[in-house]
């Protein structure tokens, strides 16, 4: 086996030969091996510091979109038609509390606007105003017991498979201070191209890590079971958890 | 006569490895967002360059590259390029140099990871043994090494027959050495870190320096740019000034000296 993928690295820099170069991405064991810098990275980089803050003027209003655009799925349009008046969001799993939010409930529990930079992972970068809920405040309305360690955030959306979109942070990104379940983009509720009604922002990691459409919280001790077993709907294609580079 | 250690040997081609598989995954990821902006945020108002692809006749379609406003025609080069699976897309690099070939970030992003700790591990063992072993010291540039740089060139241009006495390394690869070793090296992972989210969290002012997320990202671009012209040169060089003396130096540890050369400073 390694002296197999000797000679297929070789053969892959002297020839530059595509085929096995992608054989090569594709591989688990290269894969696992390959996913171990995703530690060191988290080690080195971690969650410190705060994202940096931006002026009124910095604001881009075409803030562009990626990914899926509104989600197609049923309940998710027929909370669109009424203006998400049934929408609520439930918070369940490793909680002293588990309870439910309706829309009103969660505005009146927003308090944190941040103009921030949003960092995509294809390397593009846009300016919004974000005003919502800080998530460790949040949190603290339904309790975690000692043992959760990550939040799962599952979404509305689900792609052409009809997979559920998720991800998760663990508890020292939760409580980071400018972690938040947004509510409005620039001076309007988040619309549904940008994930509303709710929708998570997290400045100090690449977007893909900020949920959107967010349906349920769960806190949990890990994400193993979950799904792919990655911890989010792009880390179980491939992306890594760990998202501050 | 010894040349290289077999730290400086092993480092070397670790470094080697790493850099190709660095470069290439690079221009992968490049690929996702193939335009770079002279700014903290995106700003096609400061975009310095871009690739992709227009309309042809007949349906065809013309790859093209816009650098500081100037537009050049790159079809099947750059902007509209070989896919990595057989066929033709709007893509920066063309699949042949990209790792994987095939459009894949995710992929790309952990190749990249993973070979830029193997680089920067490489690097910190060279430094790191090379000044225990006052070997870097051999090839630091120095004031005295000006004066000889000209008969140096002279020589490599064929317009003089021996190249003035020198040491261990001659002055213009002491030059070299010392611009890409202390200089160039460290701007690339540092310009690496800072258009990172979590990086610019605690280390702002860094990015903010460099002109921002944006601008860090563009500085990334061309330092790699600047390795890969300063790498193709030194190939160049290994080969033209008598390759399997060169070669045999850095894996066997062996080198035959040439007229006019030393083995100290």
């Amino acid at each position: 086996m390694n002296r197999k993928l000797f000679v297929a690295s070789a053969a892959a820099l002297l020839a530059g030969c595509d085929s096995t170069k992608n054989a090569l991405n594709e591989n688990q064991g290269v894969k696992d091996v390959l996913h171990l810098a995703q530690a060191w990275n988290h080690a080195a980089i971690g969650t410190h510091g705060m994202a940096k803050l931006y002026a009124e003027s910095d604001i881009d209003r075409n803030y562009p979109t990626n990914g899926d655009p509104t989600p197609t799925d049923p309940e998710y349009q027929g909370l669109v038609k009424e203006r998400f008046r049934s929408y609520k969001l439930a918070v369940s799993g490793l909680v002293e509390r588990p309870q439910t939010f309706d829309l009103a409930r969660l505005r009146t529990l927003a308090s944190l606007t941040q103009i921030t930079r949003h960092d995509c992972v294809e390397g593009w970068s846009v300016v919004g105003k974000w005003t919502g809920i800080p998530l460790h405040a949040f949190l603290s309305l339904v309790r975690p017991k000692p043992e959760a360690r990550y939040v799962v955030f599952y979404s509305f959306d689900r792609d052409e498979n009809l997979q559920q979109f998720y991800g998760s942070i663990d508890v020292r990104q939760a409580a980071h201070p400018q972690t938040m379940l947004a509510l409005d983009l620039n001076g309007a509720p988040v619309d549904p191209d940008h994930g509303g009604p709710v929708r998570l922002r997290i400045p100090t990691q690449l977007a893909y890590k900020s949920t959107k459409w967010v349906q349920r919280i769960e806190l949990v001790d890990s994400f193993k079971r979950i799904y792919g077993g990655h911890g989010g709907y792009w880390e179980d294609q491939g992306y890594e958890w760990y998202a501050g580079i | 006569m010894k040349r290289h250690s077999v730290v400086v040997r092993l480092t070397h081609w670790f470094g080697a490895l790493a850099l190709i598989l660095l470069v290439m995954s690079g221009f992968a990821i490049f690929n996702a967002a193939p335009y770079l902006d002279a700014s903290d945020y995106s700003n096609p108002a400061h975009r310095v360059l871009a690739m992709g692809s227009i309309d042809g006749p007949n349906g065809s379609h013309i790859g093209v590259v816009d650098v500081f406003g100037h537009r050049i025609r790159t079809t099947h080069l750059l902007g509209y390029t070989d896919d990595g699976q057989g066929g033709e897309a709007t893509r920066g690099f063309p699949g042949w140099i990209t790792w994987p070939a095939y459009q894949d970030l995710a992929g790309a992003r952990v190749w990249h990871f993973f070979f830029g700790w193997i680089m920067v591990l490489a690097g910190t063992i060279y430094l790191v043994f090379g000044s225990f072993r006052k070997e870097l010291a051999l090839l630091i540039v120095r004031p005295s090494d000006f004066p000889k740089m000209w008969p140096m060139q002279a020589y490599y241009l064929r317009l003089r027959k021996d190249p003035p006495p020198h040491g261990k390394y001659n002055p213009l690869q002491k030059a070299g050495y010392t611009v890409v070793i202390f200089v160039l090296a460290p701007f690339v992972v540092v310009t690496g870190l800072a258009l990172s989210p979590g990086v610019d969290a605690f280390a702002g002012p860094l990015t903010t320096l460099l002109g921002g997320r944006q601008f860090a990202r563009t500085w990334h671009f061309a330092a790699t740019i600047a390795l890969v012209i300063f790498t193709l040169g030194h190939v160049f060089l290994v080969a033209s000034t008598g390759v399997i003396n060169n070669m045999r130096s850095m894996t066997l540890g062996t080198y035959r000296l040439g007229k006019n050369e030393g083995t100290g400073e």
